[in-house]
Order: C-alpha cells, then structure tokens, then sequence
C-alpha cells in the first residue's frame, strides 16, 4: 500500500488525494476538464460535508509553514472550489458554451 | 413574496435615465466600421496608443531597486522596459539596443545589475546609461554619453505604472486621469494587491469588441444565466440594471447592482465566511471611499471604472480585477485579465479566494466565445450599426472618445464634402 498523503482524521477523503490534491490552478482545472461527472460528483459529495471540519483543522496551521499532509489536504479543498462550478452551475466539467480553457494562460502559477 | 418584492425597483440615482443624463450623447445607433476598418485601426494605432497613458503593470511587481518589466506593445511597434533604478524610482525606456535596434530583454521580466544586449553585448544601466561596449575603439567618434536607452515617459498613479510614448506628452498622468482617479483615492490598492492571479489569451477580435463587453450588465441575465443565475439580477431588477453611472471628458464609471438576496451554491456558502466574493451582503461601507458606489446603494456588487483607452480597474469590497485589451491587428487582441486579493491569512481564506477566483475565470469564458462569435460575423455587411440602449450608455460614450481622438469621421465628412452627419 502506498504512503497516506492525507492526515490521520481525513482519511476517508484518502482515496480521492492522489487525483485532486493538485497545487496548481492549471493542474486542478485539466483534472476537472479530463473528468467525467461521475467522478466529479463523488469527489464533491465525499468533501463537501466534510469541509467544515477540513477548515477548522487548517487553520490551526500558519498558510505559508503547513505540514505536508496538512498542505495535501489544503489543495484537495482547492480542487473542491474547482469543481464547484461544473456540479452546481454548468453540470458539465468544462463552461457552457465556454472558451477553450487551453486558450487561457494562466499568468501565476 | 410581498408585492414590494417583485416590483421594479428604480435603481437609477435619480429618476433619469441614464441617457437623459446626458443629451449631447443622443440616442441613434453606433457605426460597426470602427471595428473592422483597417483604416481606422492605423489611426488607433498612431493617434490613441501613441498618445494616450497606458497602464502597463503595478508597483508590486518590481519592488526592488533592479526588478523590471518587458512589455511589448506590438500596436505600437515597440517593447517597453520599466524598471526600478538604485534610487527607487520608476523609469521606462524603449526596449531596443542604441547600437543596431536589436530587442534588448526577451524575457517577461526579472532583476538584474545592468542589461547586456544578446547581439554585441552592449550594456546599459539602471537609469538607461550606455556603459560597455565590446571593442570601442573600433568604432568612429562614439559619443557613449548620448548612446543610452530612449526613455518613455513614465508615472504612477495608486500603485499602477503607466507609460505615455508621445514623446512630450500633453498632460501628465494626473491630469490625463482628472476626476477618476480623485474618486478612487482611499480604495486599498495596496492591501489587495498582495495576491494577484493573472491570464492572458490572444482572441480573434477587435479590442474594442472586448471593451463593449465589459462595460455593460445588460448582458448579465442571458449571457452568464447559468454561471450567475441571481448575483447581479433579481425579481425586482430582471435586466441588471446598474445603480449609478457617470461620464467624464475620456473615462467613465458605472456601478453594478448587486442581489443581496442572492442564495449561495452549498461550496459559496462555505467560501462566503471566509471574504472574498464579490456578491456579499456584508459588504461595508467604512472600507470604501466615498468614489467608490457614491449613491451608497445597499444592493451594490462592484464598480467598473474604465480608463480610456484600454483600461478597467473594477473595484468590490475585499477584491478588484482589471483588464488589459491591448490590439494586435484589427481582429485580434491580446488580452489581461488580473483578479487581486490580500494576502490570505489561513487555509479558510485562501479556499475563499480560490472559489471566488474559479467562478471569476469561468464567468469570463462565457464572455470569451460571445466576443469570437460577434467578431467572426461582424464584417458581413449584414448590419452597419449596433442599437444601444439606456444601460449601454457606456459604450456610446466611449464611441464619442474614440472618435474624439481618432477623427475617422471628421476626415471622412471633409473628404465627400457633403456634410453628412456620421453616427459617432
């Protein structure tokens, strides 16, 4: 079995971290882009009732020294902020009669 | 729901329309040639981006003596170099080596002691001072001293460094800006801008195409029904209505309704108690000037303020973006889209601020095809003019600047000497 990326208490979310705890913006929306809404859906219902324990466990850490599973947990809850929009507003992974998201460069990283 | 609820509201500042507010504007409809005519675009070129101020970056990106910026301003045929010298100030020099015009830096930008030119290994100072040349003597009469980089004018203003290339601009910054930039004074810039999340995208359409996009609301409740179903619209204000606008001699502001009603998605709600959104319903008052939503409308979401020609500083409580439109031909932009936070203090804030930032981004995908679509028709024939209505006062105004400065029209009423009115 491979080494736990996620904290102890938040071991239920553990199955998801190797696909969604993403530290970058363009990672986190090609993995939203490359997935089907089945598995969008299950990662959103499996954080969604969890985050306000997530948050409350975070914050106890200063933003920019968090441990590393900590930091793993911090960007699962990125990719959740990620996904919300193709689960509650487009129901679809990518925007609605959007833009190629490949056209649009992210300056930052 | 109470009869009170689901009657318009008059968000208007006082009565009027927004038109009537300003007569000397009219009312006809707006010529489409300015967005496809080659012609008009080399004067947009020589008589607007040779001319004007321009925003090319903000302060917080070459914080130290040595950091600078490269930007290339291919309307105008050149690439700028801003940087910041040993005693802190801002100076900005053509980006081209004095020996044979080679582009002195390719990068986007860094810090260094001197910039080495890549051809012949010129180098030059901070402050722009020839000071090496490989081989000197082997050239005739070299006046070093004369040989340094050609400056271009450069200010600041809250924070954001312009440029103006004219080389004797006709006002400084301050007076170029004039009232907005007063009713700005006291937002806080500085604090927001410690988390800057930035893209860029090349579309295949007139600049002004975008500009027209985002200085109306009209668009709000088709355009953006999925992504904001209920944010800048409600049942007592069904078409976005803005709650305030003025006009000044080249800028202009609006301020966009907010729906304090709005219900969050389940991930806004959780994002919502952290700051961040731009629709939030505690909004406060005390941390904006008084420019900033001047009628103090309680349904208030954000101000558009766009500064002539390619500007948008817009401005919430807790975050502000800009744009950027910079032309590259007359159907294609390159684009700038920044969004601005502070710094986030903890996990629950930088979540808020990625939510806010996501929704953002996807919102401005949505405006992206419409303004591909548009361009790709725009040269048909099939329409001449484009019908504006109260709302999208903003646009007609900026017609009005363009042509002010561009004179398109003026030539071609001199020319046929018919003294047809054109429709500017």
């Amino acid at each position: 079995m491979s080494e736990r990326l996620l904290p102890e208490s938040f071991q239920d979310l553990e199955p998801f971290a190797a696909a969604w705890s993403l530290a970058t913006e363009r990672e986190r929306n090609r993995q939203r882009l490359s997935s089907t809404m089945e598995e969008i859906q299950a990662f959103y219902n499996a954080l969604l009732p969890r985050m306000e324990a997530v948050v409350a466990y975070l914050n106890q850490f200063p933003l920019d020294s968090m441990p590393a599973d900590a930091q793993q947990l911090l960007y699962l809850t990125l990719s959740l902020a990620e996904v919300a929009p193709a689960v509650e507003l487009f129901k679809q992974p990518s925007v609605a009669d959007g833009y190629d998201a490949a056209r649009f460069v992210q300056m930052h990283k | 729901m109470t009869a009170v609820a689901t009657s318009r509201i008059d968000v208007t500042s006082n009565g009027k329309t927004w038109h009537a507010q300003y007569p000397e504007l009219g009312t006809e409809p707006v010529p489409i040639e300015p967005y496809i005519s080659p012609e008009y675009f080399a004067l947009e070129r020589e008589r607007i981006f040779r001319k004007a101020w321009l925003n090319v970056g903000r302060e917080e990106e070459i914080p130290k003596p040595g950091d600078y910026l490269v930007k290339d301003l291919p309307a105008c045929g050149t690439s700028i170099l801003i940087v910041r010298g040993k005693d802190g100030r801002i100076r900005a020099f053509h980006n081209v080596c004095s020996h044979r015009s080679n582009k002195l830096m390719w990068n986007r930008g860094g810090s260094c002691q001197m910039f080495a030119c890549k051809f012949h290994g010129w180098t030059y100072g901070l402050e722009g001072q020839l000071t090496f040349v490989p081989d000197e003597e082997s050239f005739f009469d070299l006046k070093k001293g004369e040989l340094g980089l050609t400056p271009v004018t450069a200010d600041t203003w809250e924070g954001f460094i312009f440029i103006n290339l004219d080389p004797q601009p006709k006002e400084s910054l301050k007076e170029y800006l004039g009232e907005i930039g007063e009713t700005l004074k006291g937002y806080p810039f500085a604090e927001y801008s410690a988390t800057c999340y930035g893209w860029t995208t090349e579309l295949r359409a007139n600049w002004k195409i975008l500009k027209d996009a985002f200085q109306e609301a009209y668009h709000v409740a088709f355009l953006h029904k999925r992504s904001l179903p209920d944010s800048f619209t409600s049942k007592s204000n069904p078409f976005a209505h803005g709650t305030d606008c003025k006009l000044y001699p080249r800028h202009r502001k609006m301020s966009v309704y907010g729906n304090m009603e709005h219900r969050p998605t389940p991930v806004e709600e959780i994002a919502s108690q952290f700051g961040s959104l731009i629709i939030r319903n505690d909004f406060s008052m005390d941390r904006l000037p008084a420019g900033v939503n001047p009628t103090r409308n309680p349904s208030w979401a954000l101000d558009l303020n766009v500064i002539f020609p390619n500007f948008f500083v817009d401005v919430s409580d807790g975050t502000y973006f800009t744009y950027n439109m910079w032309p590259l031909a007359v159907d294609r932009t390159l684009w700038e889209v920044r969004a601005y936070y502070p710094k986030a203090q903890s996990a629950g804030q930088r979540f808020s601020q990625e939510y806010s930032k996501v929704i953002f981004r996807d919102v401005i995908m949505e405006d992206c095809s419409t303004l591909e679509q548009t361009q790709s028709v725009l040269a048909s024939g099939a329409k001449t003019h484009f019908v504006l209505q109260d709302q999208e006062l903003l646009i007609r105004h900026d017609h009005k600047v363009h042509e002010e400065f561009v004179g398109f029209y003026k030539k071609q009423n001199k020319k046929n000497k018919k003294g047809v009115t054109a429709n500017v």
